[in-house]
């Protein structure tokens, strides 16, 4: 699973061009628009995964 | 000097990261985990960290550079593409999955444990996986 998770970081960061430390704390005090999205985004799939697998036990 | 400073940095980071939870998994999925058991905890990591750039890099990004560098090295683009919500999308499943991000990640392999280094090198293979993806769409492009 930590592969899993390890390459979608990974693949995901690059794509989106950040993460929460990119995004998070030096997008969102530029105001980015880019850096907002993505991190609503991000968030929000998170928060999705984590509701999922813990109702699949 | 410039990698003292930069050491020095991470360092600071990482201690910030330590201090705060956001190397332990179990903390940051009890964050995510905001439909059930939720641990509002890390909200102030983010909170804390944003709140405290909106201040600062309002007279930061004032000045022509950073202290140790030439230049700022910032992005510029400002389309929202499918690439960075479909990106997006990818690193928070990543993240919902592992209880991981890059930075914290990093700052784990010195716990010399097996899943922050099976974290790590998977997560150079999905960043250079990008780079092989990303060649093959230019060159779809192009033909």
């Amino acid at each position: 699973m930590m592969a899993l998770a390890g390459f979608l970081v990974g693949f995901g960061t690059r794509l989106g061009s950040g993460c929460t430390s990119g995004h998070g704390v030096c997008g969102l005090p530029r105001f980015s628009k880019r850096s907002f999205i993505a991190t609503g985004v991000f968030m929000g799939f998170g928060i999705l995964t984590v509701a999922v697998l813990g109702s699949l036990g | 000097m410039n990698f003292i400073i930069s050491f020095v940095l991470g360092f600071i980071f990482s201690i910030g990261l330590s201090i705060s939870g956001m190397v332990n998994p179990n903390k940051v999925i009890g964050f995510l985990d905001l439909l059930g058991d939720w641990d509002p905890d890390l909200i102030f990591v983010m909170g804390g960290a944003a709140g405290l750039n909106f201040i600062t890099f309002r007279f930061v990004l004032k000045r022509p550079n950073p202290l140790i560098e030439q230049s700022f090295n910032l992005p510029s683009s400002t389309i929202v593409d499918s690439r960075l919500v479909i990106g997006s999308i990818l690193f928070g499943i990543g993240w919902g999955i592992g209880g991981i991000c890059p930075g914290p990640g990093i700052a784990n392999l010195f716990t010399l444990k097996a899943e922050p280094i099976v974290f790590v090198a998977f997560m150079i293979i999905g960043m250079l996986s990008f780079k092989w993806f990303d060649k093959l769409i230019e060159r779809e492009n192009n033909e």
